[in-house]
């Protein structure tokens, strides 16, 4: 189907791509914003457990987490225009742009949300206890104890989020919008070199990702310096077990063999 | 002078405390004792609201609680009056030994960095811990992070500081320097009401035994009647449980 491979396209789409960086991560940035917004309100009502509300907050997290993310951006696209239609609202104008950032900050909200009450109650009780009992207020217990610890629990959660984003957002272009992989579609329809274009594309992916993962690393570091201590020790003791593992499994292997 | 009238606690229908009277002196240490389940960490936990009782009446001084109607800002008052040191020490994991025997100093009482600094450190001194000042609870051994759980409760100058089973989560060899901290600020006359299940540490710290059971307080006394001549024959039971399997004189 293709033409015969050649290594220098793959450098050459590799340079046409990277103007596109910069849309790809705007779709990033806009949505893990948006997310953030609407994870935080997704998870207060639950929680504070207000009744109604946690129900459909649970529901949207379940719904957005449930499905796949291309039936999502398809459905709030063709749909969500039709639904406003019937109360005079016309939103057909509006750029593809803003339906896939909405979309996409729909889809980071609910893992953003889940992420929130996992690094919350993970923060023990007994904390915030010590802080009512040394005469803080509900509200200073949480800004002051709470959240940063939550907030550093909660960093290799985002992390992940953000490159899954990253990824997801390859899927925009099946709405038209012109990013990484979109580009990378058009660029060889001429020279019918699409296996150098999809390895530059996965370059340029894999380059972003790399980056990130370690700027995310970067700062879990700093806001868990004072957990530092026991995650060395833990992953010695991890590697210990698996070495332990490693051992027995020989054991097991010889076992006869000799 | 702390009063306690007719605290009353229920979690559902089970009826934890069934009404406890108990008034500590200024500089008076009381030591609670009891077998489990008898609600000793409950009432701990309502003289400073961390549970609310049902009924009862709390009073520090001149200033009391009505715990029927109690105002927002009367149990933020009493927070403050009080302090705790908790069973699992529950240090403020992300700050250090001295930001977190100064955070209830600069968040809650407002003084200035320098001056909460400066107390902080003189208590960390007082609880041996000079050389920890920076130092995060996940470097600190059990009876480290405890004395640094009593160093920030004496920071905040309370009426009295409630101990809750202060050794009880720590390795044997580490309980004697805890205590032993303990028993110096008891010496410098500052009120305390310590739950505890070292009988031993009880004689000789306290001044004041209450012997709780069944959410009642069954008698109460000076250590040498509780321990040497109590009335109660549930008492007589719980002592000698204790005093035949642990060999302890004073
Ligand atoms: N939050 C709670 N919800 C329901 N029941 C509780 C709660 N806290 C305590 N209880 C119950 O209240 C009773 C008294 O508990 P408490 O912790 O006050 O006993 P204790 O005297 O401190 O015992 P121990 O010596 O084991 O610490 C127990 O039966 C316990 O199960
Ligand atoms: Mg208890």
């Amino acid at each position: 189907m293709g033409a015969k491979f050649d290594i220098q396209y793959v450098f050459d789409y590799f340079v046409k791509l990277l103007p596109y960086v910069r849309i790809s991560l705007i779709i990033v940035a806009a949505s893990i914003a948006l997310g953030l917004i609407f994870g935080l309100l997704a998870a207060l009502p639950r929680l504070y457990r207000i009744p109604v509300l946690q129900r459909l907050s649970q529901l949207y997290a379940s719904f957005f987490r449930g499905t796949p993310i291309l039936i999502q951006l398809f459905l709030l696209y063709y749909g969500l225009p039709e639904i406003l239609k019937l109360v005079h609202v016309d939103i057909t104008r509006l750029p593809v742009l803003a339906f896939v950032i909405l979309v996409y900050g729909l889809h980071s909200g609910a893992f953003v949300s889940e992420g929130i009450r996992a690094a919350v109650t993970a923060v023990d009780r007994g904390q915030v206890e010590a802080a009512y009992a040394v005469g803080m207020t509900g509200f200073k217990a949480f800004t002051r104890i709470v959240f940063p610890q939550a907030l550093a629990i909660s960093v290799p959660i985002l992390a992940n989020l953000v490159i899954a984003t990253l990824k997801d957002t390859s899927l925009a272009f099946t709405l038209g919008v012109m990013e990484l992989t979109g580009k990378s579609q058009t660029l060889p329809t001429i020279s019918r070199h699409f296996t150098e274009s999809y390895l530059a594309l996965a370059a340029v992916y894999f380059i972003l990702s790399l980056a990130l993962e370690r700027l995310f690393l970067f700062a879990e570091r700093r806001l868990l310096k004072h957990e530092n201590l026991t995650i060395k020790e833990s992953r010695v003791l991890l590697r210990r077990k698996w070495l332990n593992r490693r051992e027995n499994v020989k054991a097991a292997f010889s076992k006869g063999g000799a | 002078m702390i009063k306690l009238r007719g605290i009353a606690k229920s979690f559902g229908k089970q009826e934890v405390l069934k009404g406890i009277d108990l008034t500590v002196e200024k500089g008076e240490v009381v030591a609670i004792l009891g077998p489990s389940g008898s609600g000793k960490t409950t009432l701990l936990r309502c003289i400073n609201y961390l549970e609310k009782p049902n009924a009862g009446e709390i009073s520090i001084d001149d200033f009391s609680v009505n715990c029927r109607k109690p105002a927002k800002k009367d149990i933020h008052l009493l927070r403050r009056k009080t302090a705790m040191v908790f069973q699992q020490y529950n240090l403020f994991r992300h700050k250090t030994a001295l930001e977190n025997v100064m955070e209830g100093l600069v968040v809650v009482k407002k003084l200035p960095k320098e001056e909460a600094r400066r107390i902080g450190a003189e208590l960390l001194e007082k609880v041996g811990l000079a050389d920890k000042l920076d130092a995060y609870p996940s470097q600190l051994s059990g009876g480290q992070q405890q004395r640094v759980g009593i160093a920030r409760a004496l920071a905040l100058n309370p009426e009295v500081i409630l101990f809750d089973e202060p050794t009880s989560a720590l390795d044997p060899e580490l309980v004697g320097e805890v205590l032993a901290v303990i028993r110096k600020i008891a010496r410098e006359g500052i009120t305390m009401i310590i739950v505890t299940h070292e009988m031993g540490f009880a004689q000789d710290v306290a001044n004041h035994i209450v012997f709780m059971e069944g959410g009642l307080v069954v008698e109460e006394g000076p250590p040498k009647v509780i321990f040497q001549a109590p009335k109660e024959e549930r008492t007589r039971q719980f002592l000698a449980r204790y005093t035949s399997d642990s060999a302890y004189s004073i």
